[in-house]
């Protein structure tokens, strides 16, 4: 049975599949914060979506 | 609704201008709607089969125990993330401000996709199941998601990098979280469960199936709304910043909440703990999007009466709040108690998938696909009471699963009602719940045939 029970490696896995989650989590969190997510041009982004071209699209 | 756009104006294309194929973005939409017609059969078959069991007699393959995963799959996977692939296909390349990086490589996913689902039918009415929640399909099909999901998540990410703006759009951000998520936690469903055995077998099934909503339905679903919610009311968001606490906060808290579909079960009491704990964190990033949408539609309530998006749009926020309330709340050791493994599970269940994420992915297939094919919507008087179907039939269902559920679990408490008494017991819900049912359904006919004949073009053939 021992032999075939793979039940801590899988668990293993899947535990440092999540620990990866969460570091690369970080990582991107403090990058968001150097891209000036959280600084005074913060909000510019959410004028962007009116800023597409609706009417450029291709007759059916 | 929103203002349509003539064959003639969007023929009218600028020299040099940008041009959006979309036809990754329609295949995808066409066939989830479908699944959700055809599922739709399904999940009104199992919901009949609560109040009459001997419903379609004794053939193996339309069995409860069948015809239940084929729903389940065929709903999120056949309709909802279809859906929601769909509509990322069409917004993604809108906010980037370029074309999508590669149109064959989408319609291959889209084609791919359709295999999966197709070949989910066959194996599942075959019985051929893995017998884990949310993880039925067999291992051959798990691999061709995966495939389908490096697909997308190329396509979309290399859209994303030539971007013509620096700064993303909450949207792009959880799109992308989206992606990155489900292929951790796919994988661990789907493929580290058949290495385990028991408790802990157990306990990485729940871990992926808490996950699957809350790290893959729930940041596509936001992505959704917070691009659909300002471009239908034609209103900035309220606060991009918000969105972003959101955003992290949901990144660092869900991922640990799992175990609480285990609490009184055979596992450690800390890995309980930390899940209730989680849990209750998840007030931040709900409370975070809640308000941000809600503030965001200040002063432009009015507009909920001419849109049919708007509608699904903002009931669909409210639903979110209520299932994100709900579910902090029933991982409580004394309140779970009660209601665990009861029908108040799926009527929570259903008000995320169905009231908050459906309604999210209705809402965007109706703003989305009149402008895609160049044609107005085939009936905004048929949008309209789809809607009121959808939100009628879904209330009387999720309010008699909880009703129901928390009667099943009282009675459950009392070891002296014999286990088949509290069955009969059920009935008159289960009924209440089957013709609830049938409303939703009548309300999905509505929108399919809505969207099916739009771009079918059939209100041009009929003036033809």
């Amino acid at each position: 049975m021992a032999q075939t029970d793979y039940t801590y490696p899988s668990v293993y896995f899947a535990y440092l599949f999540f620990a990866l989650m969460f570091f690369l989590a970080v990582y991107f969190f403090l990058r968001s914060r150097r891209d000036g997510y959280w600084g005074e041009n913060g909000e510019e982004a959410k004028f962007q979506m009116f800023d597409d071209d609706e009417t450029h699209r291709r007759a059916p | 609704m929103q203002p349509q756009f003539s064959r003639a104006e969007v023929a009218k294309v600028p020299e040099g201008a940008l041009v959006h194929e979309d036809s990754t973005a329609k295949w995808f939409l066409v066939s989830s709607v479908t699944y959700f017609f055809i599922v739709g059969i399904i999940a009104l078959i199992i919901a009949a089969k609560f109040v009459w069991p001997d419903l379609m007699g004794t053939m193996s393959w339309l069995s409860y125990g069948r015809l239940r995963p084929l729903h389940v799959n065929g709903m999120l996977f056949g309709w909802l993330l279809a859906a929601d692939m769909g509509l990322a296909f069409y917004i993604i390349p809108r906010l980037c401000g370029v074309p999508l990086w590669s149109e064959k490589l989408g319609l291959a996913t889209a084609i791919l996709w359709n295999i999966i689902i197709l070949g989910a039918v066959v194996t599942l009415l075959a019985g051929l199941n893995q017998g884990w929640e949310y993880a039925e399909l067999p291992w051959y099909l798990d691999i061709l998601v995966v495939v389908a999901w490096i697909m997308f998540g190329v396509n979309i990410f290399l859209t994303v990098a030539q971007r013509k703006h620096q700064a993303m759009y909450v949207t792009i951000w959880y799109t992308m979280g989206c992606i990155l998520w489900t292929a951790f936690v796919y994988l661990t469903g789907n493929f580290a469960t058949l290495f385990t055995t028991g408790t802990n077998q157990a306990n990485l099934n729940w871990m992926y199936v808490h996950n699957a909503v809350g790290l893959i339905f729930t940041p596509i679903g936001l992505a959704i709304a917070y691009y659909f919610i300002p471009r239908s009311s034609n209103t900035p968001l309220h606060s991009h910043k918000l969105s972003m606490v959101g955003f992290w906060s949901l990144a660092f808290v869900y991922v640990w909440t799992g175990a609480h579909h285990m609490l009184h079960g055979p596992i450690s009491q800390w890995l309980q703990t930390i899940a209730i704990a989680f849990s209750l964190m998840l007030l931040i990033p709900v409370w975070a999007v809640v308000y941000n949408l809600f503030a965001t539609m200040k002063g432009q309530w009015h507009q909920l009466r001419e849109s049919v998006p708007l509608k699904f749009l903002m009931s669909g926020v409210v639903f979110y709040l209520l299932t994100c309330f709900q579910g902090p709340m029933h991982s409580l050791r004394t309140v779970n108690a009660i209601v665990s493994k009861t029908d108040w599970i799926p009527g929570h269940a259903h008000m995320a998938v169905l009231g908050c994420f459906s309604f999210f992915a209705i809402a965007g297939t109706y703003f989305v696909v009149p402008k895609i094919w160049g044609r107005v919507l085939h009936s905004e008087s048929l949008a309209n009471w789809s809607y009121w179907m959808l939100m009628i039939g879904g209330l009387g269902f999720y309010t008699t699963l909880w009703l129901g559920g928390f009667w099943q679990g009282w009675q459950w408490n009392n070891w002296s009602i014999p286990f088949i008494d509290t069955v009969i017991a059920l009935r008159p819900i289960w009924l209440v719940r089957f013709f609830s049912g049938v409303m939703m359904f009548i309300g999905i006919v509505m929108f399919a045939y809505n969207i099916l004949a739009t771009v079918t073009g059939a209100n041009e053939e009929a003036a033809a």
